[in-house]
């Protein structure tokens, strides 16, 4: 009978620690932010629950490397310029801005009467103290993208500053976009508190992050814009496809992004909810390795080009969505020209691998991540590449296996790599961030995201003078020339375009995604 | 028995220490460099370096573990590489949910198991036990991630009575530890099925009902209690499972626990968050080991702990 | 308590089975109704695997894209898939891949952790110290991680699935072996055996190991299931096998996206996946019926 009691006691601790523990939670929900239990069902409160697809990583905008993390920033923070919804530079805290013929002297002049949500007033001083952090800081990620190139900052007057570098910087511009600009008086007093609940000027203002659960937003009575808002907004990440698809149909979620390109059709009939298409800048390619056998041979290249059917591919892999790649970079972005695409041609790509010397075809790797799109995508060039006797043969590593095999190799000669399944995204306005870092000689791996290892003098040159000036009309010359040298080199298989899917409730509206696939919420309004 | 827990505990430190030098090579020996991966791709290998040095990769390995074991032992778990956090800040709005969805997942998986597996074995081969059978075969045979989906498939959208994912209060909890579960309630019948019938088999039980103990008190004092010792371990290990948090559960319902953390650490290689995660699951692991340690001899007085 | 019936008893029934091991068995298992009808589908499934690629009607990774994620129809009995792709093809061609997969995962599995936990079970001492010990640190390496390690060691590939599933079995049988050795040690039996001076391999084999048989074959049939599952878990984290491969596990994981729109996709795989594992398990629990020596049929 002893054991008896012993049995039931264990019974018993078992019960109680599972009651402790369900009360233990209440408890740590209700301590919170009181309104975060509820923000679960929230469209009726003129509040937004939007799921997105990632976590959020960083919320200091100076340090911020992911899409879904600085598109949070956005809606509280702002910087001298902006963008706008095609993605081309706008003014937002800056009234107005020149930059000297030699792209060496940025000049702003500020907007007055606005204040960050700590009350401190916007200024050339708050400015001064924003730029000077970037750039005595090495660790963070800006501080390598221009401003570790900007030797003085100077205050010309309450709001307006002058900023020069040390040598010109195509990006800078669109960099003045990204730099949001913080609270003086965080930076000073509070640094360290800047990746989790940054102080800004935007039109919403930081409520709380709880890691990996959920962030949140609310209205910013101040806001130097004014305008009718949404009260309170709450992001969650829910990274598998059909559990966001599903928080959407539920109402559970007011908006989702992306939306899952196989199931645009099921939520477009589904009552309630609207989905909306946007072009990117996202582009997907194979990049093909031009320094070793059988690629470094032109007409293999071109046979690669003309066996995948583009159509084919946006319709498979994409479900339909998407625009095929008709140069080497897409079309939102800046300078874009196209190009005479190859076409889908069997025969022809038979012809020219026969000519290089392959009559027969030969075997090859493809490398990719292990997401569910790019398996997809892998397997498709494979199947493409079959039908011209190239036995392609996937390997699909994890991330940081994969960035270790590519970059690991310290000269062309060491590269492994043959085919690469991967896309490249570039601000819309930031030409040169979309194809130094890919086809630039300087850029070869590990110093850069040249796996092709393209290398034309001619091309080089044409880049390199395109960063050195600020003539608009010289700059779309020169980047017109590029596009048609590089698109007949073939480095790529180039494929397609990404077009960015965004759900939402039918009852919410001014929900906008840039071409970068940053989604912009600053304007949402729910009825 | 209190000797045989405190020396065991005891135990624990020299342990845990291998494991953290384990752990850390092991770590830093996987392929991949966070140097890298925080810099992103359009970085040149000036701004790795820089990120390198600034996250203090540069450092002898040596020198990097010792530096972590220093702060360790005064309470800190160092800074994360991605998000510039504290380790301990990441951990504690993680552990808990997870704490909570394992017990829970646990507790109702114990209790279903035992008695499916009890009411199955008393009633060998008669409908009960063919119906109490297929409910635990299925439930070990459903893949966890197709099973979530279809639950919310089911309850969340066609029905609308929890929530998709996430964490809003208890409600939250149920679709995921029915998921969870699910396998474990399984696994636990079965045991306990058959553990009974071999119980319910032997000669001890046989002389109780001879000296005529009402058949109750049979199975519950002697049959169950023997049974007990397979089940103990069973639930034991799946504890210390659960415990690790559940990448693929908490992937489907966007579950903020330590499986989700620690598979975004992995994909960025944020070695302390790694680090420290992986510690932290030994220590539960061996905590929840030498509870199953002690309930053996509980439950089987013939078990010597000190032998 | 009553030690010497019980072992009279096991003496008895071994030297029973002795005789007619073979036709006895088949006698008593013809009665285990569920496991017989199990059995026929394994056997059917095993020819299946073999013959698969001779009688499959499609070329199985032949693409299709005017024909994509159509549903079952005469033409396509389970459908297709997201590239137009016969899926009844594909589980017949992929039977035998995940049967070899979860088969040889498993019993290196047992292999290796029936050793370890016998040995650790009987011996105690620091030897089951240093194996208990080892099979925790194992264990509490979340499996992700060392299948991330050993995928990022040894490359992607079906041999490393089967070797990441393998790791993750061996603590666990371990720890039930020598769970049941403990148990099993004390019997009077095996202290009489010791106490004959039989060797320590003989008591371990002829005594210990039968006892931890049937939790053994429990266990067996269960892993091979979870083998299939955890393939299937490894390619839901992008860590299977190829994605082409019509490996039931790939293709149940592949097909999630497509759960809510063109669901048959990942239906036929988790049905194939479903039955196979229920067939492993009532076949188990058959056998274990029959083989228990501890357990007399009525």
């Amino acid at each position: 009978m002893n054991y008896v009691k012993k049995l039931v006691f264990v019974i018993l601790c078992t019960l109680l620690l599972a009651a402790c523990s369900e009360k233990d939670n209440s408890n740590a929900s209700n301590t919170g932010d009181k309104s975060t239990t509820e923000s679960g069902t929230a469209s009726s409160k003129n509040e937004l629950v939007i799921a997105v697809n990632e976590n959020f990583i960083s919320m200091d905008p100076h340090n911020t490397g992911d899409t879904n993390s600085s598109s949070v920033q956005e809606t509280m923070l702002e910087g001298l310029l902006g963008f706008d919804a095609d993605g081309q530079i706008i003014k937002v805290l800056a009234d107005d801005y020149s930059i000297s013929e030699d792209a060496l002297v940025y000049t702003f002049k500020l907007k007055e009467g606005v204040t960050f949500h700590d009350g401190e007033q916007f200024n050339a001083e708050a400015v001064k103290a924003n730029i000077e952090r970037i750039m005595n800081d090495e660790s963070l990620r800006l501080y390598s993208r221009g401003f570790s190139l900007i030797s003085n900052v100077e205050i010309l007057g309450d709001y307006e500053i002058k900023v020069t570098l040390k040598e010109p910087y195509g990006p800078m511009i669109t960099r003045f976009g990204v730099a949001k600009m913080i609270s003086p008086k965080m930076i000073k007093e509070n640094s360290a508190d800047i990746p989790k609940k940054p102080v800004g000027t935007g039109p919403y203002k930081f409520v709380e992050w709880v890691q990996g659960d959920h962030l949140t937003i609310e209205n910013f009575d101040g806001y130097w814009d004014g305008g009718e808002r949404v009260a309170k907004i709450t992001y969650k990440p829910v990274p598998e496809n059909g559990s966001r698809v599903a928080m959407l149909k539920a109402g559970d979620a007011q908006v989702i992004y992306p939306v899952p390109a196989q199931n645009i059709d099921e939520l477009s009939n589904s009552k309630g909810v609207e989905v909306n298409k946007v072009p990117s800048t996202i582009a997907h390619y194979v990049s093909l390795n031009t320094y070793k056998k059988p690629l470094d041979d032109i007409k293999v290249r071109q046979a690669f080009n003309y066996a995948v059917d583009k159509d084919a591919y946006l319709k498979v892999v994409n479900a339909g969505l998407g625009l095929p790649l008709d140069s080497i970079i897409p079309s939102k972005t800046v300078y874009y020209k196209q190009q005479k695409m190859y076409e889908h041609n069997i025969e022809k790509a038979k012809a020219l691998l026969a000519e290089a010397g392959y009559p027969d075809g030969f075997d090859i790797e493809i490398w990719g991540n292990t997401n569910s799109d790019t398996m997809k995508g892998m397997q498709f060039i494979q199947q493409q590449l079959g039908q011209i006797g190239v036995k392609v043969e996937i390997k699909s590593m994890e991330e940081g296996t994969l960035s270790d095999e590519i970059y690991g190799a310290q000269t062309p000669e060491d590269a492994k790599l043959q085919m690469w399944y991967v896309s490249w995204s570039a601000y819309a306005s930031d030409i040169t961030n979309a194809t130094k870092p890919l086809f630039h000689s300087v850029s070869f791996p590990p110093n850069g995201a040249n796996t092709a290892y393209y290398h034309n003098t001619e091309a080089d040159q044409l880049m390199d003078e395109a960063n050195s000036i600020s003539d608009v009309d010289r700059q779309a010359e020169l980047y017109e020339k590029l596009q048609e040298i590089v698109y007949q080199d073939t480095p790529w298989i180039f494929l397609g375009v990404d077009e960015v899917v965004y759900g939402v409730r039918s009852n919410v509206s001014g929900v906008q995604v840039n071409p970068t696939g940053g989604l912009d919420v600053k304007n949402a309004k729910v009825e | 028995m209190w000797k045989y827990i405190a020396r065991r505990t005891v135990e624990m430190i020299p342990i845990l220490i291998v494991i953290s030098i384990l752990t850390f090579l092991f770590i830093h020996f996987i392929p991949g460099d966070p140097a890298r991966l925080v810099a992103g791709k359009d970085a040149t290998l000036e701004d790795v370096e820089n990120v390198r040095h600034e996250l203090g990769l540069d450092k002898p390995i040596l020198k990097q573990y010792v530096d972590y074991m220093k702060n360790l032992v005064t309470g800190e778990l160092g800074t994360s590489l991605t998000t510039g956090l504290p380790v301990i800040d990441m951990f504690k709005t993680r552990f808990m949910p997870s704490l909570h969805l394992t017990f829970l997942s646990m507790f109702w998986a114990t209790l279903m198991g035992l008695v499916i597996g009890v009411v199955s074995a008393i009633n060998k081969n008669k409908w009960p036990d063919y119906f109490g059978m297929v409910t635990a075969v299925s439930g070990i045979s459903i893949p966890g991630f197709w099973l979530g989906l279809l639950l919310i498939q089911l309850f969340s959208v066609q029905l609308g009575l929890f929530p998709t994912g996430g964490l809003d209060g208890f409600s939250s909890y149920i679709l995921p530890s029915l998921t969870l579960g699910a396998g474990i309630m399984s696994m636990i019948a079965r045991f306990t099925r058959s553990s009974m019938l071999e119980t319910l088999q032997a000669d001890f039980i046989r002389t109780g009902r001879a000296k005529g103990l009402k058949e109750h008190s049979v199975i519950v004092t002697h049959a169950l209690r023997n049974s007990l010792i397979s089940v103990v371990t069973v639930a034991g290990l799946q504890f210390g499972f659960l415990l690790g948090g559940s990448v693929v559960v908490e992937t489907v319902f966007s579950f903020p626990g330590m499986g989700r953390l620690l598979i975004d650490s992995i994909a960025f290689r944020d070695y302390p968050v790694i680090q420290s995660a992986l510690l932290l699951f030994a220590f539960e692991f061996i905590l929840v080991n030498l509870i199953v340690d002690v309930l053996y001899t509980v439950l089987n007085p013939k078990i010597q702990l000190n032998s | 308590m009553t030690s010497p019936t019980t072992m009279q008893n096991s003496q008895v029934q071994n030297t029973q089975k002795k005789y007619s091991p073979l036709k006895e068995f088949w006698k008593s298992f013809k009665k285990q109704k569920a496991a017989l009808v199990a059995s026929i589908f394994i056997v059917l499934l095993i020819v299946v695997a073999f013959i698969g690629p001779y009688i499959a009607p499609y070329d199985p990774f032949e693409p299709n894209y005017d024909a994509l994620l159509e549903g079952p129809s005469a033409s396509h009995l389970a459908g297709t898939d997201e590239y137009g792709r016969d899926i009844f093809s594909r589980l017949i061609v992929g039977a035998k891949i995940s049967l070899m997969v979860s088969f040889s995962a498993v019993f290196l599995g047992l292999i290796l952790g029936t050793i370890l936990g016998l040995i650790s079970g009987y011996f105690g001492g620091w030897i089951d110290k240093i194996i208990m010990r080892s099979c925790d640190v194992l264990f509490s390496f979340p499996d992700l991680l060392l299948a991330i390690a050993i995928v990022a060691l040894l490359g992607p590939g079906i041999n490393n699935v089967i070797i990441a599933v393998m790791i993750f079995s061996v603590p666990s049988f371990a720890r039930l072996v020598r769970g049941a050795t403990l148990n099993a040690k004390e019997n009077v039996y095996v202290e009489a055996a010791q106490s004959m001076g039989a060797s320590h391999v003989r008591v371990l084999w002829k005594h210990i190991f039968p006892e931890t048989i049937s939790e053994l074959i429990i266990f067996v049939t269960m892993r091979i299931g979870t083998a299939i599952l955890a393939a299937s878990g490894l390619s839901f984290l992008g860590l299977g096998a190829s994605p082409e491969m019509p490996e039931w596990g790939v293709m149940l994981s592949s097909g999630r996206d497509y759960l809510g729109t063109s669901s048959h996709v990942v239906i036929m795989p988790g049905i194939a996946i479903f039955l196979t594992v229920l067939a492993f398990n009532l076949i188990g629990d058959g056998l274990r019926d029959v083989l228990d020596p501890k357990i007399k049929n009525n």
